[in-house]
């Protein structure tokens, strides 16, 4: 008898590891899955076209991750992206228009971006945390303001003339390696027509690795990140425990709207211009990149990895698919019901967010 | 209760704070007339019978859009899918009628099976969005986000990208005619334009109230009677006011909350059908329209609350058609249209602030 209860224990146990892992285990056969069937889909390449593709989706759920942990959300990113898109591409060539140094004017123009786009964040963190206005509302009332703006500013067209150099970083890579030649890094080598060249790691990829391994490492191992959780968690008693709740919720949608900044700034690199709309689509997705991850949209729940492995179900869902031939409709169904399954094993095994620490 | 005691009690006392509440409660009528003013010393035919008939016409599906909404919002909810299950209802209804009317069956017949068929398919994301939400707990904003995805994917897989576009030629008249034309003097007619008049007589034909303002004006009346006078209404307003005291009065939460999410898909999916009338074409919902976003504005402009328990069809009315003027008059007074989102933004931030200033407002 006693035998049968603790097999019981041990096959309950054994499912709530499976559903606590759910998310990368998913991952991983949506990945065998498609290599199985789409011969391209694990080679070389194809892992790169994701990882070429990630960076948009990347910081947008990072910006989410944040502001989710917290309680609250931010519809704005996605257009703060896109803002923030218009206004680097807007400066990068008005300076080389003053006719100064290509990298020097993309350079200048990226640092007075990063510090424009924080205003959104800022305002966004003012209405929520001191005019008590909800979450949803003011950063949907920021969507709308950084859209226009972003419309006006470039007069319903997109923002073009940049240097090449600009596309130059934005599609290069970590590592090059001509076979048997040299190797060489970010400066992509002269090989004869025809000839090998290999190209590790986008550059694309480098920059949010990097801003991921950061905030990875703030949301786990400051005091910023354990009152982010503190403050989701339950806002009285981070009240009570001497958090300075308002503070730290604007500095909160002020990181959010960096992120989103940084990935607008990403986008003008990779594409040489830049456009309003930039990160309409990418908006939702990173959403859902959180809530895929396990994070609760009641705040105090949530991880910068998880996270990560939300959007990279999402990219192998989408480039899977893709190679596969079908059209990126099926996509957004296949994502609509991989994001209602997560909220499902989450409450059908509640005991999955005590077991997290 | 304690609270409303005391807040009567205040303005009792108080004269000039009456004022002040009442003034806060309507800002938006008051916003709307007095924006109307000023568009009509700075736009360009503005203040015309046309131009207001032209704004009613076009505000119809965010119209409807906007009062599913009040009805999930006022229970605490969020309806997020409600802009895709209008594009769904819309290339659904269209791809039956166009390979109905190929078929050869007669106008008449092929738009009625398209439209009803349609409309009886809306009922599915609804009903899905309620019992993930009360049979399973999932968060509304969750639920009703996976749903945006699914019936967004599913109108693309119908269309294949494209609008639907060999409709009867009939179809958009539907949507598009009124109900009395004038001929100043000469003419007058229902539902058609009188016949046998052409070239320079069209432009003096007056035209009186579209067909989609009767259309939206019975929808609008039903469910206003609905929210206000029935029993339906009242467990509404309960829910959202408090769960766990409407489940203790013996509401049956569950089933009224599947219906609200029914009732929300299925007039987004009525606004799907009407938008073909309208357009004369069955289009897919863009990423970047924001119907769902423009539809929970409207509310909140009305005087609800994203916390549920307040808010009503009139003040969502209001908020859509403050909306409509805010674009229209802009686009006639020559401003670059793209300030109508800045205006959005800002007209929203008030709405809130203005609700949290008075919180003994209901």
């Amino acid at each position: 008898m006693r035998n049968m209860v603790t097999q019981r224990n041990g096959i309950h146990r054994f499912f709530l590891q499976l559903g606590n892992k759910w998310a990368i285990i998913f991952l991983i056969l949506g990945a065998i899955l498609f290599s199985i069937i789409s011969p391209g889909f694990l080679s070389f390449n194809g892992i790169q076209v994701i990882l070429i593709n990630s960076p948009f989706i990347l910081f947008l759920s990072l910006a989410e991750t944040f502001v989710i942990i917290t309680g609250g959300i931010d519809l704005s990113v996605g257009f703060v992206m896109g803002f923030a898109s218009v206004v680097s591409a807007k400066l990068i060539a008005l300076f080389v228009g003053m006719g100064m140094n290509d990298l020097f004017s993309i350079i200048v123009g990226i640092v007075i971006t990063l510090v424009i786009g924080i205003i959104p964040g800022f305002v966004n963190g003012v209405l929520v945390a001191r005019l008590k206005v909800p979450p949803f509302i003011a950063t949907f009332s920021m969507l709308g303001i950084t859209y226009g703006i972003s419309e006006l500013l470039i007069k319903g067209v997109v923002a073009k003339n940049l240097p090449v150099l600009a596309g130059e970083i934005g599609n290069g890579s970590l590592i090059y390696i001509v076979p048997g030649k040299t190797v060489s890094f970010f400066i992509k080598p002269l090989i004869q027509r025809g000839g090998q060249l290999i190209e590790i790691l986008p550059t694309v990829f480098v920059i949010p690795f990097i801003f991921i391994l950061i905030s990875a490492f703030i949301l786990k191992r400051t005091k910023f990140g354990q009152h982010t959780y503190a403050i989701g968690g339950n806002v009285d008693a981070a009240i009570r425990a001497g958090i300075d709740v308002k503070n730290h919720l604007i500095k909160i949608y002020m990181l959010s709207s960096f992120f989103a900044t940084v990935a607008g700034i990403m986008y003008v690199l990779r594409y040489i211009t830049g456009k309003a709309d930039a990160g309409t689509g990418f908006l939702l997705d990173g959403i859902v990149a959180v809530v895929i991850g396990g994070a609760s949209l009641y705040g105090g729940i949530g991880s910068v990895w998880k996270t990560i492995i939300g959007c990279f179900i999402i990219l192998v869902l989408e480039n899977g698919l893709r190679m596969l031939g079908f059209p990126t409709f099926y996509k957004y169904i296949l994502v609509g019901i991989v994001l209602i399954f997560a909220v499902l094993v989450d409450k059908l095994f509640p005991e999955l967010i005590h077991k997290e620490e | 209760m304690n609270n409303n005691k005391n807040s009567t009690l205040s303005t009792n006392q108080s004269p000039p704070n009456l004022f002040r509440v009442l003034l806060a409660k309507n800002w938006a009528l008051l916003f709307t007339l007095i924006i109307i003013l000023i568009f009509s010393f700075t736009g360009k035919r503005f203040f015309q019978l046309a131009n207001f008939q032209n704004i009613l016409h076009l505000s119809t599906i965010y119209l409807l859009l906007t009062a599913s909404e009040t009805f999930v919002i006022i229970t605490g909810g969020i309806d997020l899918s409600v802009g895709f299950v209008m594009g769904l209802s819309s290339v659904l209804s269209a791809r039956i009628i166009e390979q109905l009317h190929a078929a050869n069956f007669p106008p008449a017949l092929s738009i009625s099976i398209g439209s009803i068929v349609a409309l009886i398919t809306c009922i599915i994301p609804g009903l899905v969005n309620g019992v993930l939400i009360t049979k399973y707990k999932v968060p509304p904003f969750i639920a009703t986000l996976g749903m945006m995805g699914i019936a967004n994917g599913m109108a693309l897989i119908i269309s294949e990208g494209f609008p639907v576009a060999y409709l009867p030629r009939c179809l958009p008249n539907i949507g598009n005619s009124y109900l009395i034309y004038i001929l100043p003097g000469k003419a007058i007619s229902f539902f058609s334009k009188p016949k046998g008049i052409a070239g320079e007589e069209i432009k003096e034909l007056i035209r009186i109230i579209p067909n989609s303002l009767i259309f939206i004006s019975i929808i609008i009346f039903i469910l206003w009677h609905i929210l206000k006078n029935t029993k339906f209404g009242q467990h509404t307003y309960a829910i959202g006011g408090s769960m766990d005291a409407a489940v203790r009065a013996g509401i049956n939460t569950n089933k009224h909350l599947i219906i609200i999410y029914v009732l929300s898909s299925f007039l987004a999916g009525l606004a799907g059908v009407f938008y073909v009338f309208q357009t004369g074409i069955g289009i897919y919902t863009s990423f970047g329209a924001m119907y769902e976003l423009l539809a929970i504005a409207g509310v909140v402009i009305g005087g609800a609350s994203l916390m549920g328990g307040k808010g009503g069809i009139i003040g969502s009315v209001i908020g859509v058609l403050l909306l409509g003027v805010i674009e229209n008059g802009l686009h006639l007074s020559g401003v670059d249209p793209f300030f109508r989102y800045i205006a959005v933004g800002l007209i929203l931030i008030v709405a809130v602030i203005i609700d949290q200033s008075f919180p003994d407002l209901l």
